[in-house]
């Protein structure tokens, strides 16, 4: 830590796990070189906005905080980074609000840069090293969960997706660097680590394959918690399965289906079949029958017609996720689903995505009545008024009084009844430890 | 302490046209210098032309041990790139990324294996690539065209492992479409299935195989548009 440094910087993060990741990184090595960690209004020197482009929303969002960023902070150097900084990076260079922007490849370096600043030399950021993995293990989070990034980009190329043109060609970090970073993760404090990367099913790093990187992630000693941040449903073996009997493995996998019709599944460019995915499902309920399992669909792809939405409807209701994260499909330039035919109207994709909604929540509701009664261990994020906030193993949202329990414990918990809707059901209970 | 530090691939490169051979009024394969571009048959690359935002998948045509690297290209009307490719000569600058894909099989499998390749189209491209790489591979070539003009190169594969269904002229092995043909078939159970081009005839090549028994793992899909 440099005590001379007295200045401050915020941060902002858009999009995915990984993101989030990513900025709680460069928070830990700001906070290393002496930065005071602040939020927008609280005056910081620096500004950066890890952003995405996923979809147009995002991209909407994106561009939104970044000129609250600006305006609010007139005399701060503004860093945009993130997925939107590769994919409109010379349109975001033009804008006179923002100081630097800089690609994903080069993300990890953000305090070098603005050190340099500083320090007043002038660099430009394609000067910085790029590196995917730089990032040194998070020590200072926003969360008390921790992301260990094990891989990064896509060369899968689903049509609708601008992933594998913003994060690049997929690459693995080796087994030992991510092991190191786990060790470090725990030694900082953190009881829950979370694995991340863009398709980490396709991890590879030699002969070692995503289960291989996992059950040595598993073999570190300690009492902590692994989840597995999201994951493409192909090529996963009995060994996989076999993983979860191990109680440091939380029982909860986000399985991105996109959609239930086998022909939009494949004008998807999608790696598996509706049929191959049920049959994982199914692998898994029938070792561990309250495994939890939610989803990402996408509502309204070019040329889904009724009858394909109307599988997806099935396929949501039959595999009984959780939640479902909806996505309307948004065109992503460059993209080969912008040029595919049938685009379909937004006001239909608005109703069908309502429906997948509505649907979701009573899947929701279902499954977290089905724990009434039970017992979670709770890792506790937050205590607000009293009330603990954390989640289950099955990654239950549980809320509890916290009576002398600590932030960042784990406590068993009488689940007794559902509270909140939608978005923000939760299950309350009781201590019972 | 800090972590292991090391550099990233930078995977993007650009080629020099070697030749182009045109195969049909339509269809065309370029021929690029192989130089040190390693890949496995059945794979795909990203093609990019100078000076152009835009690029496009195509599946490797050449085999692993050819001395060029070959792309099979069919001009799409009204498309945005092809027409730009068809524009290009011997000596301009195209640029690659790549390769990619998991279309294939492991080269022990190719030796022991039994296969049936089904294209439509320009998704007969990485079955070249696998039979040219493996020229001892025990396969059948299901290949479904409009004319039967669009065989191409159909002079490589021994007559009694390619079939060519053509539908809409009388010269081909079966008159009308593959998945015609592909009805009347009996495959061993053992076979290994590999589909590539449109996604309606892999639809519905897909469901006449699980029709007939096979296992969805068994199918290999490639997906064109
Ligand atoms: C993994 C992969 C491998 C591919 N390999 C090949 C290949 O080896 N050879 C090849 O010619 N194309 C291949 N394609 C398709 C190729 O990437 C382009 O889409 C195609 O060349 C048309 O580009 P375009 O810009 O001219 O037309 P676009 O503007 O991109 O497309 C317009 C329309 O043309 C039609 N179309 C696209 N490709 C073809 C085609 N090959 N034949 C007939 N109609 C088509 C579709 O309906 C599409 O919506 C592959 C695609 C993928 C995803
Ligand atoms: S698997 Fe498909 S959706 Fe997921 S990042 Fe890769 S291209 Fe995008």
């Amino acid at each position: 830590m440099n005590p001379t440094n007295t200045k401050k910087v915020a941060f902002k993060t858009l999009g995915c796990r990984l993101n989030q990741y990513e900025t709680d990184a460069l928070v830990t090595d700001f906070d290393n070189a002496g930065y005071q960690l602040v939020d927008f209004d609280g005056s910081p020197d620096v500004v950066v906005v890890n952003t995405c482009t996923v979809t147009n929303q995002s991209d909407q969002k994106s561009r939104t905080v970044i000129s609250q960023a600006a305006r609010k902070n007139k005399d701060a150097i503004v860093v945009v980074t993130g997925c939107m900084a590769n994919n409109f990076k010379e349109k975001l260079e033009s804008q006179e609000n923002i100081t630097f922007v800089v690609e994903n490849n080069r993300k990890s370096s953000v305090l070098a840069l603005v050190d340099a600043h500083f320090s007043g030399e002038i660099i430009h950021p394609n000067q910085l090293p790029q590196d995917v993995f730089r990032y040194e293990p998070v020590q200072k989070s926003l969360h008390t969960r921790s992301a260990v990034k094990v891989q990064d980009g896509c060369d899968n190329f689903c049509t609708f997706c601008i992933i594998p043109m913003v994060r690049g060609r997929a690459v693995s970090r080796p087994v030992e660097e991510v092991l190191e970073s786990v060790r470090k993760t725990l030694e900082n404090g953190f009881k829950e680590i979370v694995i991340t990367g863009v398709n980490i099913g396709r991890y590879e790093d030699g002969e070692a394959h995503f289960e291989d990187l996992l059950e040595k992630i598993l073999e570190i000693p300690g009492d902590f918690r692994v989840r597995i941040s999201s994951l493409e449903p192909d090529g996963f073996g009995d060994r996989f399965v076999e993983l979860f009997a191990n109680p440091k493995l939380m029982p909860h996998l986000h399985l991105c289906l996109q959609s239930g019709s086998e022909k939009t599944l494949l004008r998807m460019r999608r790696m598996y079949d509706v049929e191959q995915f049920r049959k994982t499902i199914n692998q898994f309920r029938s070792v561990f029958p309250d495994f939890n399992f939610t989803t990402d669909i996408i509502v309204g792809f070019p040329g889904e017609t009724e009858e394909e939405f109307q599988q997806t409807i099935d396929a949501v209701k039959e595999f009984n996720f959780s939640h479902v994260h909806t996505f309307k499909y948004s065109v992503r330039r460059g993209t080969r689903a912008e040029r595919l035919e049938n685009h379909i109207p937004e006001k239909v994709k608005n109703a069908r995505s309502l429906q997948i909604r509505e649907l979701s929540e009573e899947n929701k509701l279902n499954y977290f009545t089905s724990f009434i009664g039970q017992t979670q261990d709770v890792l506790i994020e937050k205590i607000s008024q009293g009330i603990a906030n954390g989640y289950g193993q099955n990654y239950v949202p549980v809320r509890f009084k916290a009576s002398k329990a600590e932030k960042n414990t784990v406590h068993s918990i009488r689940l007794t009844e559902i509270r909140g809707i939608g978005e923000n059901m939760y299950v309350f209970g009781e201590l019972n430890d | 302490m800090s972590l292991i530090k090391h550099d990233i691939k930078i995977d993007e490169s650009f080629y020099k046209v070697d030749e182009i051979r045109q195969l049909t009024d339509e269809t065309f394969s370029l021929k690029l210098p192989k130089a040190r571009f390693a890949f496995k048959a059945g794979q795909h690359i990203s093609l990019g032309i100078k000076g152009d935002y835009q690029s496009r998948e195509y599946s490797i045509y050449s085999g692993v041990n050819d001395n060029n690297l070959e792309v099979l290209v069919k001009e799409v009307e009204k498309g945005y790139f092809t027409p730009k490719l068809r524009k290009l000569k011997a000596g301009d600058l195209v640029e690659i990324h790549g390769p990619f894909g998991k279309f294939g099989m492991e080269p022990k499998d190719a030796e022991t294996g039994k296969f049936v390749f089904i294209a439509s189209g320009t998704g007969i491209a990485p079955f070249r690539s696998i039979f040219r790489t493996y020229p001892e591979i025990d396969y059948t070539l299901i290949h479904g065209v409009r004319y039967s003009t669009e065989a191409y190169d159909r002079n490589e594969y021994a007559s009694d492992r390619y079939v060519l269904c053509s539908s809409r002229d009388q010269k081909g092995t079966f008159q009308g479409r593959l998945t015609g043909y592909l009805k009347n078939c009996t495959f061993t159970p053992e076979t290994q299935f590999y589909l590539c081009g449109n996604s309606d005839m892999i639809f519905d090549a897909l469901e006449i195989l699980k029709d007939k028994g096979f296992e969805r793992d068994q199918i290999h899909c490639e997906v064109y548009f």
